[in-house]
């Protein structure tokens, strides 16, 4: 199961990303938060992408493992991508 | 390029994002219908074995994949029956995606302007020739995406290799029009009107971009010989040369000469196994043997796609008379290497299913991309028109050229699949109407665009591709044995697959047609302010509590950017 511990790394990793971002900090939490925390999820979003380009790369070699990390970071950012959408969307319409 | 070069450009009258904003809107416009297409048809030939074993019913679902070295056996000993005299065999083996065997071979008689080869598809199990209906099955989307139909196929394959390059330069234009493409990476605002599909067009494209980059320029490789022939003819003048040329590139090798002596084939099978040892029981590709029966006969089995991203053939050679090992082909040149990766890249064979779903995905988002793109091209001028109710002609050709291909090729594809089922077994060339089935739904949907309202044919024909897509499962329960229920129970996935994607495909193109037709017309909106462009979209671009926008900060003024969002 290679691909979902691609997966999953990924998935936190832009998830952490975005949540680093103070609009979208604004948006799901009402706030900004404090900028050290801030700073532990930009890091921790860019240990998560490592670890799943590692994990990758040991399962399934260079050459495979480079095109299913290229898929799975793609999914992953879509899919935090519209989740963000769909929370926006929520809150405006309430 | 840094940004603070760009700001100070910005304010002249023609900077670079400006510029590039220009040859983003009108590459994209240009080749843009054909972009789609290629686009879609591509997308979905990523499942193109699937796509045929559908089409093909008759065929049993193949549970597990049976030995290759017995199948090869099996075909070649059918061969020497159905193919005497033929100093070609080539026999594709059945694999987890692929049900069937299936062999061409080189027709000893052919006469110039003759056909050269004669095929057939053969059952595993027993290595007889399977009568199925006669379809090209996934097939047609796959040749239809680089080189068309109804035109000769080198005809196809430059305007296919031309619409790639427009497509590259919308990628690198588009990239440097938005300069915040990759910083505001997850910066999105839900709003409505033109700005949603800006965004939804940004989104698409940014997620997707090193896909979208990848696919268009490993697209253009594999054709380079094509396009770029003058290095290969400069480098390569002898026949000899040629020929090691082709040995580099491909596993498919050429009969030598034969040396009149009779000498039987050596088992096919045990040659098959050695090369099963080597790359695994279910990776074998290919069995190719040159000269059968003949002292000179040549065996060649050729590694399989999966497992490896290079399209580099790798192959073993054999005597096909005494069954012993000449040539261990395992590797090539660097330069051969590199096209071998970009080449399968592209056709991202070597991945296993989760791999190929997240290739469709991204495609399919690329296919958005493109689509968002078009559809963009009307809506942000459709407000600027002088009298909205009556737009230029430029304009209504875009528009109606854009319902044509976006809701149209959704219409064709599914007819394509009705006629699979439909059209009766005895019709004479039955496989090529499924094709021009294919074209005369595609051409109905274009003269529908023409003739009805925009929006009216919009929605209308985004039902009509939903219905259709909606019903082939049922279509399918109706003339085959094989229901969903059926194929969920015996664990069919390829059909219960083709099945549950064509009602989620439906549902998309339900959705679309619902908010197509819940979107308010602009036109009331051009009347009321006909003279205020600018403020108008600045408006719409401010959301409360979202003070830092997208892409507006710097180029915010100038009517072309203005088109651009």
């Amino acid at each position: 199961m290679s691909h979902l511990a691609i997966f999953l790394p990924s998935l936190l990793g832009f998830s952490a990303l975005a949540l680093a971002m103070e609009r979208h900090q604004e948006s799901v939490f009402d706030r900004a938060l404090p900028a050290s925390l801030t700073r532990v999820l930009r890091n921790l979003g860019w240990a998560a992408l490592l670890a799943a380009l590692a994990v990758a790369v040991e399962t399934q070699g260079w050459g495979l493992g480079l095109v299913s990390y290229s898929g799975h970071t793609s999914a992953s950012a879509g899919l935090v991508f519209g989740l963000l959408i769909a929370w926006q969307r929520r809150r405006s319409a309430r | 390029m840094s940004e603070k070069r760009a700001e100070s450009a910005a304010p002249k009258p023609r900077g670079i994002r400006q510029t590039m904003s220009d040859l983003h809107i009108w590459a994209g416009l240009l080749l843009g219908w054909m972009l789609y297409a290629m686009f879609l048809t591509g997308t979905v030939s990523y499942f193109k074995n699937e796509i045929s074993q559908w089409a093909r019913p008759e065929l049993a679902h193949q549970a597990s994949v049976p030995d290759p070295a017995d199948v090869a056996q099996r075909v070649a000993g059918e061969l020497g029956r159905l193919a005497a005299g033929s100093s070609q065999w080539s026999i594709g083996l059945p694999s987890a995606r692929e049900n069937t065997a299936e062999a061409f071979w080189r027709l000893a008689s052919a006469q110039p302007g003759q056909r050269r080869f004669g095929q057939a598809t053969f059952d595993p199990a027993t290595g007889h020739k399977v009568t199925a209906r006669d379809t090209t099955g996934g097939e047609f989307f796959y040749r239809f995406h680089f080189q068309f139909h109804y035109m000769p196929v080198l005809w196809g394959r430059w305007l296919a290799g031309l619409a790639a390059m427009f497509m590259l330069v919308a990628i690198v234009s588009g990239v440097i029009t938005h300069k915040k493409i990759f910083t505001d990476f997850f910066t999105f605002r839900w709003a409505k009107g033109q700005r949603s599909w800006l965004d939804a067009h940004n989104a698409l494209s940014v997620f997707g971009l090193p896909f979208h980059l990848m696919i268009t320029y490993t697209g253009l490789v594999t054709l380079m010989a094509l396009y770029m022939p003058y290095g290969e003819r400069l480098a390569f003048k002898t026949p000899q040369e040629r020929q090691q040329l082709t040995r580099e590139l491909n596993a498919f090798i050429q009969p030598g000469k034969p040396s009149g002596r009779a000498a039987e084939l050596a088992p096919v099978a045990d040659m098959v196994r050695q090369a099963q040892a080597l790359w695994g029981r279910d990776n074998i590709a290919r069995v190719t043997i040159t000269l059968p029966g003949d002292a000179a006969s040549r065996v060649a089995v050729a590694r399989g796609e999966e497992g490896r991203a290079s399209m580099s053939p790798q192959y073993l050679l054999f005597e096909g008379s005494s069954g012993r090992l000449l040539e261990t082909h395992d590797s090539v040149g660097p330069a051969a290497e590199t096209r071998g990766v970009m080449y399968a890249l592209h056709l991202g064979r070597f991945g296993d299913t989760v791999t190929r779903w997240l290739y469709f995905l991204v495609s399919l988002a690329g296919t958005a991309m493109v689509g968002t793109g078009l559809v963009m091209w009307t809506v942000k001028r459709r407000r600027k028109l002088p009298d909205p109710a009556r737009p230029h002609l430029g304009f209504r050709l875009v528009e109606r050229l854009n319902i044509a291909t976006i809701a149209g090729l959704s219409i064709a594809m599914a007819t394509f699949l009705w006629s699979n089922r439909l059209l009766p077994g005895t019709l004479a060339q039955r496989g090529e109407w499924e094709i021009h089935a294919f074209f005369i739904a595609w051409a109905l949907a274009l003269a529908h665009a023409v003739l009805r309202p925009p929006r009216r044919a919009w929605i209308e024909l985004l039902w009509v591709g939903a219905a259709m897509l909606a019903l082939l499962p049922v279509l399918n329960m109706l003339t085959t044995d094989r229901p969903l229920w059926r194929s969920i129970a015996e664990g069919d996935w390829v059909f219960a697959g083709m099945d549950l994607v064509l009602w989620a495909l439906a549902a998309l193109h339900v959705k679309l047609a619902l908010r197509t037709a819940r979107h308010k017309a602009p036109v009331p909106r051009g009347a009321q302010s006909p003279r205020t462009k600018a403020p108008a979209p600045a408006g719409e671009r401010t959301v409360p509590s979202v003070p830092r926008t997208t892409f507006d900060a710097t180029h915010g003024a100038t009517p072309s950017q203005d088109a651009l969002r």
